[in-house]
C-alpha cells in the first residue's frame, strides 16, 4: 500500500485560463503547502481508503457572512483515460475525475474535467465520504471510495491542497508534480 | 490567455448628470428593493451614491487593484465586509419593546455593535473650508457594463459573459464556483460575493426591464431626473447626444482602459470665496480633482457645459442645456425605436 511523504509544487498561474490570473499571481513562486502526506490505507473490492494529510497553521473552515474568506480544501484527481493529462486537468477527450473535499461541507463532490477551467461539480456517489479532522496544526482527510473505476483501471491520482488563509481557491493550489502510482 | 469578447451589436449605456444628483438614494434603494433583499446579498449595494470627496464604496475601492492607472492588470483585494463594505446593522428591538413602561426606564434604539463604517458613512463630509472653498458632489455608480470586462477577464470558468444583443455583462451563476476573481480584479469594485449561495452577483442593467424598452429601476426611479438611457450609438438618442455630440459625458477612471459604457456630466460648482468673501475665478471642486475621476478630457466638458450654460442664462437657446435639463422626462430613455415610458 502506498504511503509517502510526497513535495507539492505550485500550480502554474500562467496556465490559467483568462488574461487576470497569470498576471495578477505571476509572483507565486514557493507553494503554499510545500508537502503531503498520503496513505493507501484499505483496498478491497474495489473500495478504497485514502488519507491525506498537510500542515496548516490556521484552519479556514467556513466562509461564514463574509467576503474575503477562503476554506480549506484538498482534491484527489485520477485521469479517466490513459492518456489523459495532469497539470491541465485534462484535455478535450482527455477527461479526468476528482473527488473534492472542502472544510465547510459534510459530503464531498465528484469532479469532472477535460481541461482547465471545465470542472463540472456534482455531489458524490453515495459510496464515496470525506471526512476531515484538524489538529495540532495539521489536516488529515480520510476519503472512502466505493467503485470508482477510473482509480480502479487507471491506478494513478493526484493530489491537490488549498490553503484558506491565503486565499487559496480553483487554480491557486499546491499540487501533486504528477501522478502518484496507487501501488 | 486573455479571452476574445466578441463586440456586442449594440452597447447600452447609461449618462449621469452629477449636476442634478440630490443624493436621496432613491436609485439605490429602488435597485435594492427589486434585487438584493436575501440574505447573502443583504451588505451589497450594486448602485450606490457617494459623496465625493470620500472614501466611496467599498471604501477606498480605488486601492484596491484590479488594474494600474495605465491599464495594465494588478492583482486586486477582495473587501472585507466589516471594514470596506460595511455589514448591514442589526437593531435591539427586542429589548426596546420589552421596555417596561411603568417603571419610567427607556432603551432607546440604536445598533447592537459601534457602527464604524458602512455604505454612506461619509455622507456630506467632502473637503475644504467653509466658507471659502467648501465641497462635495454626489457621484452614483453602478457597474460600467465595460466594453473589455476586467470581471469577465478574470473567472477561469468563464462564467461571465457580454450579451451580443445589448452588452449587458452577466454572471451566469450556475457556472460560479465563487472564486471571486472578478471581485478582485473589477477596478470598480461593482462584482459583489453572494456569501450565503457562494456566487457571484452584479447588476445586471435590469435585464428584464431592458429587454421590454423600459429603463434600469435605478433610472426610472430618480426623481432627479438625471439618468439617460439609451443604445450607444443611437444617434438619435440622449447617449450620443452627450457622449459624441456634445463630449459632455464621460466614463469614471478611464485609465484603467476597460471602457465603461456608464457616463458622467462632471459638476460645475460654485466658486471659491477669497478672505473677505468675494468670489474668486476658480471653482470650489479643482478641476484637477474631477481629472482624476474623469481624465484630461473633463476639462473641455467643463468649458462646454459653462458656455451653455452661459447662453441659456443670457435667453439665448441651447439643446445641451435643454436635453440636461430633462423638460420631458420620457426623452431620457431611449430603448427602443418607438419605446416610450409611460407614466
Amino acid at each position: 500500500m502506498l504511503q509517502k511523504r510526497i513535495a507539492l509544487i505550485v500550480a502554474p498561474p500562467a496556465m490559467q485560463p483568462g488574461g487576470y490570473i497569470m498576471k495578477a499571481y505571476a509572483d507565486r513562486g514557493a507553494p503554499e503547502t510545500p508537502e503531503a502526506e498520503v496513505r493507501v490505507e484499505a483496498e478491497a473490492g474495489g473500495a478504497l481508503l485514502i488519507a491525506l494529510a498537510w500542515a496548516c497553521a490556521e484552519p479556514q473552515r467556513s466562509m461564514g457572512a463574509q467576503t474575503d474568506r477562503f476554506v480549506d480544501a484538498c482534491a484527489l484527481l485520477v485521469p479517466a483515460t490513459a492518456d489523459a493529462p495532469w497539470i491541465t486537468m485534462g484535455a478535450p477527450g482527455q477527461p479526468v475525475e476528482a473527488v473534492y473535499w472542502r472544510a465547510d461541507r459534510e459530503r464531498p463532490w465528484r469532479m469532472r474535467a477535460e481541461g482547465l477551467g471545465t470542472m463540472q461539480r456534482d455531489d458524490a456517489p453515495p459510496g464515496w465520504s470525506a471526512q476531515g479532522a484538524w489538529d495540532a496544526g495539521r489536516w488529515r482527510v480520510r476519503f472512502a471510495l466505493d467503485a470508482w473505476e477510473a482509480l480502479a483501471v487507471q491506478r494513478r491520482f493526484g493530489v491537490a491542497v488549498w490553503q484558506g488563509q491565503h486565499g487559496e481557491r480553483a487554480g491557486l493550489k499546491s499540487v501533486s508534480d504528477g501522478w502518484l502510482l496507487l501501488g | 490567455m486573455r479571452y476574445e469578447v466578441s463586440a456586442a451589436k449594440a452597447q447600452v449605456a447609461m449618462v449621469l448628470d452629477l449636476n442634478k444628483c440630490l443624493g436621496c438614494h432613491t436609485c439605490t434603494v429602488a435597485c435594492k428593493k427589486l434585487w438584493n433583499t436575501d440574505q447573502g446579498t443583504d451588505y451589497a449595494y450594486w448602485n450606490s451614491v457617494e459623496t465625493m470627496p470620500g472614501k466611496g464604496y467599498p471604501a477606498q475601492y480605488v486601492d484596491s487593484g484590479g488594474r494600474t492607472a495605465s491599464g495594465d492588470v494588478k492583482r486586486g483585494r477582495v473587501p472585507n465586509m466589516d471594514a470596506e463594505y460595511g455589514r448591514a446593522w442589526t437593531f435591539n428591538h427586542a429589548a426596546v419593546i420589552a421596555t417596561d413602561a411603568a417603571s419610567g426606564t427607556k432603551e432607546w434604539l440604536r445598533p447592537n455593535e459601534k457602527p464604524a463604517w458602512g455604505p454612506n458613512w461619509d455622507e456630506d463630509h467632502g473637503e475644504g473650508s467653509y466658507p471659502q472653498d467648501n465641497r462635495y458632489f454626489y457621484l452614483p455608480r453602478l457597474c460600467n457594463h465595460c466594453t473589455h470586462p476586467a470581471c469577465l477577464d478574470a473567472c477561469p470558468r468563464r462564467s461571465i459573459y457580454k450579451r451580443e444583443e445589448d452588452g449587458i455583462v452577466l454572471v451566469d451563476q450556475d457556472r460560479c464556483h465563487g472564486y471571486r476573481f472578478c471581485v478582485e480584479a473589477c477596478p470598480y469594485k461593482k462584482v459583489y460575493f453572494d456569501y450565503q449561495r457562494q456566487v457571484a452577483a452584479k447588476c445586471l442593467f435590469c435585464l428584464p426591464r431592458v429587454e421590454e424598452a423600459v429603463a434600469p429601476a435605478c433610472a426610472r426611479q430618480c426623481p432627479g431626473r438625471l439618468r439617460y438611457v439609451g443604445f450607444r450609438h443611437d444617434r438619435k438618442g440622449p447617449i450620443w447626444k452627450l457622449v459624441d455630440e456634445w463630449k459632455v459625458a464621460l466614463p469614471l477612471h478611464p485609465e484603467y482602459g476597460l471602457g465603461p459604457n456608464v457616463f458622467y456630466v462632471p459638476p460645475l460648482s460654485p466658486p471659491k470665496l477669497d478672505a473677505d468673501g468675494r468670489p474668486l475665478p476658480e471653482m470650489r471642486i479643482p478641476l484637477d480633482y474631477l481629472k482624476s475621476l474623469f481624465g484630461p478630457e473633463v476639462e473641455q466638458a467643463m468649458a462646454t457645459l459653462t458656455r451653455e450654460r452661459e447662453k441659456r442664462r443670457r435667453g439665448e437657446p441651447s439643446e445641451l442645456m435643454d436635453t440636461l435639463i430633462s423638460y420631458v422626462w420620457e426623452d431620457n430613455f431611449r430603448l427602443g425605436p418607438n419605446a416610450r415610458e409611460v407614466l
